[in-house]
């Protein structure tokens, strides 16, 4: 049938603009008049734009905690309690499986599952909720602990970086939401896909740091 | 030996006369360039200023001068950073072995100088410690261990064409010889807080023997 | 196609009728208003910030005077009428910001990118014009915060625009509290705006330009805002993580940049300077693209070496990344280290060196105009040499561990900004003026404030390399406290007098923008005889950039003089038939 095609083509190059998705994807559509179709979306340039700085905001602020921890004599700091590693083991699987099942719904949509895409965008949501719920509770142990903003470098660091991770994730949650709710409308469909896709771009870069911050800060 | 000519401040320290140098040389090759640019920029104004009925010739570029020019910089650059290069080895890494030690501590908004006392040993607690003077013998190399209180200061010797900052929470070790007694200043070169402007000491650059009787009579002074 | 895109145009047009007062002038998304507004907010920041440089002046020349006329200003300023040390280091970290922040920033890709973009690769307007309007406002609210940090109690901030921690980092050692926490945020926020304006920059020159716009087609205005765009998009938020930090240390008792728990003084060096490296390639490198569009137009003949002037920029881009450390070269910072960012500095001169010499050829056997903005164009290249070449000093380590901190680096900043940034603004705004607001700016006025500029501007900033050989420190408020510098107080006052006349004579070019507003001579579509797309329609375009069709491109911007046509231009959408068959 006619959008299995539009599978194939879109597993190979997901980022491809297929046909008129001006609107969804905030391309005005008030450029050049006669000029073709672009390879990537606008929306899609400026989601992959926006991860880039969002890259180099991580990148300043791994930059400085290696420094103090390469500094450091001990790390952790001897008071200090150790952080919840088992737990955030968990925590980061849930993270990576939302990335699977975010990939899934964006797969459905290409292939005009409605109720498939819904119910992946939905699983997607959960567990990123779940991933923040666990994160709260570790939070409130650790200042229970002790481990405080200002206590050190060590404290400092952990939380700025695992903060400001949480803060996208949130951001990326409440998006997310906006995008269940025009999904639960109809919205989108093979034709157009833009918003998943662009939901879904940032929810990989979300996941994707998230490795490195967590080899860096809690196992290194 | 470029006060003569160029403002800097009398020179008396070893090094000096290499960092002048290597000013002097860099001053001349940037007279070369900039004179030869300009010269000719201003010949190109004034040859092919608009006439009537004059048009440009059509003319897109010439890969052979881009290359000449290029890699004409790229080597004038490189031969510049290894000439400069074993004159601030000298200067920062390493040195002399030190005949004098001190230790410098900068805070808002003064010098503190400490000696060794009479046990010839720093960090000891016959150790005499005065602000904002700095005296050591003349042709002697000096060793500082420059560390600060509070903000970061900048340990400037203009007449030994000395600068280094002095940063909280660490210790830099700098060096250095005079080569003529004499009178000198210290102002701090980093933005420091509201007394910042101002903030100086003295360095008196003094013959052995004067120096170790200064240092005996702070000595008796402050124990 | 041409007539749905007429009927496109019409549309604009009765949109543009529709649409309120609100809508069109103050919260318009039109890329032309928006480039408008960020023009009057930089000029109108440039007054405060020429202020303030007029009465650090004051104070160098005559310190620790009291001057009746200060009582004037309010306490942030003067102390029973004078200027005392903390208002002093108040004054030129605000100077400083604002110059840097809100006005060469704003001008160059704010306004400049804004207007140009769009208009010279044949767009109709941003990609995402609500994001665009944003990015304003935002960046507006940036600059009043930014403003109000001068009312709070405890002064602005006074830890200079590189806010050297742990000065900037505790309260007690600068004595300003909220100011600097203002200063932080400011800043931050304006990251914000100007990251929404990259992402409108860079999406819309990748996805909207025009057909037969290829990238080697594209004016080098457009290379260097594009390249810029993406410097502010990867450099910013490096330094927003920075500021955050420190607003850490200052109000949540974290100790980043503090020695004690393991704090680092030198990070935020490093932080500040890996963003702030390219971020002065940011400020210079669309005044190098402005420079090339007047040079290559006024000479009437190609630009010389077009590729090699954008691959210039592209290496300027990437060198800028690695060369921060030439700031810290006495900072305490491994010396070795030092050694090899002094190599990279070094190398970081070739690619300025090409773009100069490939404006020399350019003007080889051109038909030169002395037109007001031509004038600052080459001043921009004779004074950029200038700044360029001061810094290779800078670059030697052994010779910066003299000049570091001293007025030889302020110098170096005054030529490469002020005789760069600045005049390519200059140039560029009488340039496009016509385009702008539909009318000539006054071509006398404009030489003689070029001319009372240029010659102001070199008696007020030469002389500083000579305070700096001196040893003239930086940032001190009193050259008299020190005996080594007496003797070069008749130079600070000389510098002082110049200054005066520099800041008086901005006030030309002021009157000339509002004179000519109104009574300027009304401009052609094309009065410069200019290739580029933007002069292919009215003077100023409506909403939508072009009542017809976008024009198409058949050939490169700087086809100036060709052989090809009689008269000595060739405008990029002029179909030559046998050019139409290249293109297709
Ligand atoms: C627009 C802004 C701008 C630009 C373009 C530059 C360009 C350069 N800058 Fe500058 N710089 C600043 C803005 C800028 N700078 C500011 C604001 C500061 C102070 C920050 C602060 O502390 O407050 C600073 C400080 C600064 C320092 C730190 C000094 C110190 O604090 O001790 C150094 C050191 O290396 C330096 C070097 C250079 C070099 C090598 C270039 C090169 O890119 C220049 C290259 C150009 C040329 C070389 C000239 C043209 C070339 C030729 C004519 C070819 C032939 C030349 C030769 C063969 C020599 N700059
Ligand atoms: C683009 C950047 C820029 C510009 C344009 C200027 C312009 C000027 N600067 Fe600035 N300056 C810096 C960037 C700049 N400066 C930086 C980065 C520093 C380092 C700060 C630090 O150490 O932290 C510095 C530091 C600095 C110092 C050293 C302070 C110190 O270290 O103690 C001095 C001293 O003379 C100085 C002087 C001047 C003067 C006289 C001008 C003159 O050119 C100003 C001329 C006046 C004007 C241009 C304003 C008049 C304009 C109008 C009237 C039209 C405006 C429109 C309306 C009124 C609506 N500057
Ligand atoms: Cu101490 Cu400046
Ligand atoms: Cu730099």
């Amino acid at each position: 049938m006619a959008p299995g095609v539009k599978v194939s083509s879109a597993k190979v190059r997901p980022f491809v603009a297929p046909a008129r998705r001006h609107r969804t994807t905030g391309d005005s559509g008030s450029g050049g008049d006669h000029h073709e179709r672009p390879f990537i979306s606008n929306g899609m340039l400026a989601i992959l734009a926006l991860i880039g700085t969002e890259a180099m905001f991580f990148a300043g602020l791994l930059g400085s905690f290696l420094v103090f921890r390469l500094s450091a004599p001990f790390w952790p700091p001897p008071a200090l309690p150790r952080l919840p590693i088992t737990v955030t083991w968990v925590n980061t699987f849930v993270l990576m499986s939302s990335a699977v099942t975010m990939g899934l719904a964006v797969r459905a949509v290409h292939q005009n599952r409605q109720r498939r895409m819904r119910r992946f965008l939905l699983a997607t949501g959960g567990l990123g909720v779940t991933f923040l719920a666990v994160q709260g509770v570790e939070w409130i142990r650790l200042i229970a602990h002790g481990l405080k903003l200002s206590s050190g470098a060590y404290g400092g660091t952990f939380y700025t970086l695992i903060g400001c991770h949480a803060a996208h994730v949130t951001a990326a949650v409440i998006w997310l939401a906006c995008v269940i709710v025009a999904a639960m409308r109809g919205r989108y469909n093979a034709r157009n896909p833009g918003g998943v896709e662009l939901c879904a771009a940032y929810w990989y870069f979300v996941c994707a740091i998230w490795p490195v911050l967590f080899v860096m800060v809690y196992l290194m | 030996m470029l006060e003569r000519y160029l403002w800097f401040p009398h020179d008396v320290s070893t090094f000096g006369p290499k960092i002048d140098n290597l000013f002097l040389v860099i001053f001349w090759l940037v007279m070369v360039v900039w004179i030869g640019t300009m010269v000719t920029f201003v010949v190109f104004l004034f040859k092919y200023r608009t006439r009537p009925g004059r048009k440009a010739e059509y003319l897109e570029g010439s890969n052979t001068l881009e290359v000449i020019w290029t890699s004409a910089t790229v080597v004038i650059f490189l031969v510049l950073a290894i000439a400069s290069r074993s004159t601030w080895a000298e200067i920062k890494e390493g040195g002399p072995p030190g005949d004098v030690f001190n230790i410098v501590t900068a805070k808002q908004f003064n010098w503190e100088m400490t000696y060794p006392g009479p046990d010839g040993k720093l960090g000891t607690k016959d150790d005499v410690t005065i602000e904002n003077e700095l005296h050591v013998p003349v042709n002697k190399v000096v060793r500082i261990d420059l560390t600060s209180k509070d903000v970061i200061h900048s340990f400037y010797l203009p007449n030994l064409r000395l600068r280094q900052d002095a940063v909280p929470g660490r210790t830099i070790h700098i060096w250095f010889e005079a080569t003529e007694t004499g009178q000198y200043e210290i102002p701090c070169s980093q933005l420091c807080g509201f007394g910042h402007s101002g903030m100086q000491g003295n360095m008196t650059v003094e013959s052995e023997a004067d120096y170790a009787k200064w240092l005996k009579d702070q000595y008796a002074q402050s124990h | 196609m041409s007539s749905s895109a007429a009927a496109a145009a019409h549309g604009a047009h009765t949109e543009h009728h529709e649409i309120g007062f609100v809508r069109t002038y103050i919260f318009s998304t039109d890329h032309k208003m928006i480039a408008r507004q960020f023009l009057f907010m930089a000029l109108f920041m440039m007054s405060i910030g020429g202020l303030m440089a007029m009465l650090m002046r004051l104070d160098l020349a005559w310190p620790d005077t009291q001057f009746s006329f200060l009582s004037i200003f309010p306490s942030f300023i003067q102390s029973d009428n004078a200027i005392v040390p903390n208002t002093y280091n108040s004054m030129f970290t605000m100077h400083a910001t604002i110059m840097i922040f809100f006005v060469v920033m704003p001008i160059l890709a704010g306004s400049f990118g804004n207007f140009l973009i769009p208009l010279m690769i044949g767009a109709r307007d941003m990609a995402f014009p609500l994001l665009n309007m944003l990015s304003f406002w935002v960046g507006g609210v940036a600059a009043v915060i930014m403003i109000a940090s001068f009312f709070v109690p405890g002064g602005p901030a006074a830890a200079g625009w590189t806010s050297y921690a742990p000065l900037s980092a505790v309260p007690v050692y600068s004595g300003v509290d909220w100011g600097q926490n203002l200063w932080c945020i400011s800043l931050i926020v304006l990251g914000v705006s100007s990251l929404m304006g990259s992402i409108n920059y860079i999406t819309t020159i990748i996805n909207m330009r025009t057909k037969g716009m290829t990238y080697f087609r594209m004016p080098l205005v457009i290379w260097s805002l594009f390249i810029t765009a993406i410097l502010l998009l990867l450099a910013l938020p490096v330094l927003t993580a920075a500021l955050s930090l420190l607003l850490f240390d200052r109000m949540a008792g974290t100790h980043f940049f503090l020695p004690g728990g393991g704090g680092e003084p030198l990070l935020w060096q490093h932080l500040f300077w890996f963003f702030g490296h390219p971020e002065v390639y940011i400020m210079i490198l669309p005044g190098m693209g402005v420079t090339s569009e007047l040079i290559a137009t006024f000479s009437r003949k190609p630009i010389f070496g077009y590729r090699s002037m954008a691959y210039a920029m592209i290496s300027i881009a990437f060198l800028s990344w690695i060369v921060w450390g030439h700031h810290m070269f006495v900072s305490g910072m491994d010396p070795r280290l030092g050694a090899s960012f002094m190599i990279t500095t070094m190398m970081i001169g070739v690619p300025s060196a090409i773009k100069t010499f490939n404006w020399l050829g350019t003007l080889y056997k051109g038909n030169i105009h002395y037109t007001s903005p031509m004038l600052h164009a080459l001043s921009f290249v004779s004074m950029f040499v200038i700044g360029g070449l001061s810094g290779v000093w800078m670059a030697c380590t052994p010779v910066d561990m003299y000049i570091h901190d001293t007025y030889f680096i302020v110098a170096h900043i005054h030529y490469v900004l002020f005789g760069g940034s600045l005049f390519a603004v200059f140039g560029g705004v009488i340039y496009w003026y016509p385009k702008m607001f539909g009318r000539m700016m006054n071509e006398t006025l404009g030489k003689v404030h070029f001319w009372l500029t240029f010659v102001a501007f070199n008696c007020t900033f030469f002389p500083m390399h000579i305070l700096g050989m001196g040893g003239h420190m930086r940032r001190i408020y009193n050259p008299d406290q020190y005996d080594f510098l007496k003797p070069l107080h008749g130079i600070n006052v000389f510098i002082s007098i110049s200054a005066f006349v520099l800041g008086a004579v901005q006030f030309l070019f002021l009157i000339n923008l509002i004179y000519s507003y109104f009574y300027g001579e009304k401009a052609s579509d094309n009065p410069w005889h200019a290739n580029t797309l933007e002069w292919t329609t009215p003077s100023p375009p409506p909403h939508g950039n072009w009542p017809g069709p976008v024009p198409e491109v058949y050939r490169g911007p700087y086809e100036y003089s060709s052989p090809e046509v009689e008269e000595d231009y060739l405008p990029q959408s002029r179909r030559l038939d046998h050019a139409a068959v290249a293109a297709d």
